[in-house]
């Protein structure tokens, strides 16, 4: 089957991409006027960009990573890391103890994600009616968006049987009685390679690099690529312009030159950590010190276990089935819930993020195509004691997250590592392996039990990552509980609305891009209708 | 590890609990200037984002140690394949952002001065001299110890020696990684 990299065919006929190796043929202009300057080209800019666009607006992207696709994508760590991730998959909190993977390329995070799909859970919106006065976000009142986010990237049930690494969250979950149940994806005729991490080499993967970037694209719409929004230049109440600057692909400034863009209108969306920072770098008021505070992680903690069968965590589609069965124990604002899904496996992510060196590793490295791997996504936001992190500057001007990982976080993580060995025990495991410094590799329920109830549970000993960076720039129903209005525009400043994953409040309780399709859908649908009086819809 | 400012030096005084990062530019600068006369200064281990011989030195046996097992026992072979990780710790490391690049040259900075090596990782011999034992047994201590810059002196030492070992398609063999799938 012919893979059709729609870029080849459209950089053909004009699209308009600048900056970077597309320089030559389109130098940088010194100014760029448009309507609407939208930061990133990932989740949130995709959305709003296909919107505007087709309300006729002239758009400009600007994204600081490269423009990679598919003829790049060879499904190879050493390349996909440094081209494709922020920090080269090694972004890190500033105590080093969460490892942070975040996209920094041509569609954002939505071109590296696993396509795990899931709406909004209802009881995280009625936490944020709540707490956050935000009315409207209701399940019915958001179904719509949904909906059409769902109809526009394919989103659906995907009807393959699980890969190996899957069905054993299934078994063990069947066998202790536990809820589990499969995930939708955002994929069109997916070949199982089970290498989305590492950019879809087949386009099949619905991400804003194949659908909405091309579509605005094709309406027009200008992206500048290998170029970093700098800082926005207002008055404190309006945004004049926004000082936009070449950099390379290890994030250093590759000139001096600025480019000064006008717009009558901004939208930051540049993810979570680098939205709060662009806007800290750009001084916005921030007359309730919210901006860059709760930031959330949803920390992840992993647990490894070897079977006597193959598992092949590398093959076929990654994340498939899911079990929210311990996010349901405790309420929302109780003890921190859990949800479980298993990750994918590639061989750099998997020697990094297991515990140990020497010897030891070395066997454990040995048995890779025996090994299955569950992660559990801690549900952090809703409790007084899990307020999350804080964005701030370095003397560089780059974001630094600073995310201290509380008793409270750790008492979780400590539950989600015993459900886990419990649960792979359950599904026949040979052997479980927690990925915290001071684990064994335990033989049996009863001695991972004992030995994991008396693991000191403190930040750098027990390994934790992160691949859902949210908030930061919280939306909210009164301007000093958050940095930007319900509608996502600024609170201070009229002319500039935040549309990605910083916007929530609190951690989701689910994989982010299905919140922030839908979310976003219905705020840049809003958007354009202010500046255009006209209605636009994704699907 | 990270460059913190100067000025942020006289927050050091806070007791030993208190979160930090690896603070090289910090209030350990004052201990460093004592120990090690600012070594990094001098002696950093990464210069125009490649490993310098000191740098190198680092690396090469921290890899002896933490990929023991996984390294060709013949000495040609071995030599070789130091060699050729240290080519790719160069790659790896030049794809990270300028302020990462940094903190790793002034950690193998700190590290390539015998008084601060002793202070952060507890290893008497220089890195070239010591035996494969001596060096796991000071990583051993800087990963379970409580403190918080050796933790973090682990973890990146021993990350970017994974990262950079097992990117290696040559290196997938001892995984049972098969590579990606045609496409
Ligand atoms: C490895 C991985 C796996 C994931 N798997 C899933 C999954 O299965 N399901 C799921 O729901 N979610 C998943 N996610 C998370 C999901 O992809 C993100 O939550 C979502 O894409 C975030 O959208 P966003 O718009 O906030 O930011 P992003 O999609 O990250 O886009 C932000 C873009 O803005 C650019 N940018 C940032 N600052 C600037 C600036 N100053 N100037 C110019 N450009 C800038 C960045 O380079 C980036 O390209 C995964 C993420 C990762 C990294």
């Amino acid at each position: 089957m012919a893979i059709i990299d729609p870029f080849k065919d459209g950089l053909g006929r004009g699209w308009k991409v600048f900056g970077g190796r597309h320089a030559g043929a389109q130098p940088l202009p010194e100014r760029i006027s448009c309507d609407v300057a939208i930061v990133g080209s990932g989740a949130g800019a995709g959305i709003t960009a296909e919107l505007l666009t087709q309300a006729g607006l002239d758009v400009l992207l600007i994204e600081e990573g490269p423009l990679k696709t598919s003829s790049d994508f060879h499904q190879l760590e050493r390349e996909a890391y440094p081209q494709l991730y922020q920090e080269s998959a090694g972004r890190k909190t500033a105590d080093k103890a969460i490892n942070i993977l975040q996209g920094r390329c041509v569609g954002g995070s939505t071109t590296v994600n696993w396509t795990s799909s899931f709406r909004t859970p209802d009881d995280t919106l009625a936490y944020w009616q709540q707490h956050f006065g935000l009315k409207d976000c209701t399940l019915e009142a958001l179904a719509p968006w949904f909906a059409q986010a769902e109809r526009r990237l394919g989103i659906g049930p995907w009807l393959a049987p699980p890969n190996e690494n899957n069905e054993l969250l299934k078994r063990g979950a069947d066998r202790l009685g536990i809820r589990a149940a499969t995930i939708q994806r955002n994929v069109k005729g997916c070949w199982n390679l089970g290498s989305c991490g590492l950019g879809c080499p087949t386009n099949a993967k619905q991400s804003m690099l194949v659908t909405t970037i091309p579509a605005a694209l094709e309406r027009g719409a200008r992206l500048l690529v290998e170029t970093r929004a700098q800082a926005f230049e207002h008055d404190g109440s309006k945004v004049r312009w926004l000082d936009c600057v070449p950099v390379a692909t290890d994030g250093s400034a590759a000139s001096d030159r600025t480019v000064r863009v006008s717009a009558k209108h901004y939208v930051v969306a540049g993810g979570a950590i680098n939205s709060p920072g662009l806007l800290l770098r750009s001084k916005a008021p921030d007359p309730h010190n919210r901006l860059g505070h709760r930031s959330f992680l949803h920390p992840v903690v992993a647990s490894a276990a070897v079977f006597d069968q193959r598992v092949e965590g590398w093959a076929g589609a990654p994340q498939t089935i899911y079990s929210d069965h311990f996010l349901g124990v405790d309420p929302i604002d109780g003890p921190i819930g859990y949800k479980l899904e298993a990750p994918p496996i590639h061989p750099t992510v998997f020697a990094t993020t297991m515990a140990g060196f020497g010897l030891e590793q070395t066997r454990q490295l040995k048995q890779f195509p025996h090994t299955h791997a569950l992660l559990a996504l801690l549900r952090d936001g809703f409790h007084p004691q899990s307020p999350g992190g804080r964005v701030r500057l370095r003397d560089d001007r780059t974001p630094l997250l600073d995310y201290p990982l509380t008793a409270f976080v750790m008492d979780g993580a400590r539950r989600a590592l015993l459900s886990m060995a419990e649960l792979q025990f359950a599904a026949g495991a040979r052997e479980v392996i927690p990925t915290h410094e001071l684990a064994r590799s335990y033989r049996s329920w009863d001695e991972a039990k004992r030995e994991i109830a008396a693991l000191p549970m403190k930040p750098q000993l027990t390994r934790v990552f992160s691949a859902h960076a949210m908030g930061g720039c919280g939306f909210a129903g009164e301007a000093k509980l958050g940095v930007v209005q319900p509608n996502g525009q600024h609170w201070q400043l009229e002319n500039l609305s935040v549309h990605d994953g910083s916007l929530f409040p609190t951690s989701v309780g689910a994989n982010p891009q299905l919140s922030i399709y839908g979310i976003v859908n219905r705020l840049a649908s809003g958007l354009t209708h202010r500046l255009t009086g006209r209605t636009v819809s994704l699907a | 590890m990270s460059l913190a400012p100067a000025a942020q030096a006289g927050r050091m005084s806070t007791g030993p609990s208190r979160r930090r990062l690896l603070q090289l530019g910090a209030g350990a600068t004052a201990l460093f200037t004592v120990a090690g006369g600012a070594a990094w200064l001098w002696r950093p281990g990464v210069r125009g984002g490649r490993l310098t011989p000191s740098g190198r030195a680092v690396f090469r046996a921290v890899a002896r140690a933490v990929l023991e097992g996984s390294l060709p026992a013949e000495p040609a072979a071995l030599d070789a394949a130091l060699e050729r990780h240290l080519q790719r710790l160069d790659e790896t490391i030049a794809g990270f952002p300028t302020a990462t690049q940094a903190e790793i040259a002034q950690l193998l900075g700190v590290l390539s001065v015998s008084a601060t090596r002793q202070w952060l990782t507890g290893l008497r011999s220089d890195w070239a001299d010591a035996s494969v034992n001596e060096l796991e047994a000071a990583l051993r201590r800087m990963r379970t110890t409580d403190h918080e810059l050796r933790q973090q002196a682990y973890h990146a030492l021993r990350d970017l020696t994974n990262a950079a070992y097992f990117a290696q398609s040559e290196h997938w063999l001892l995984l049972g990684y098969p590579g990606p799938s045609a496409v």
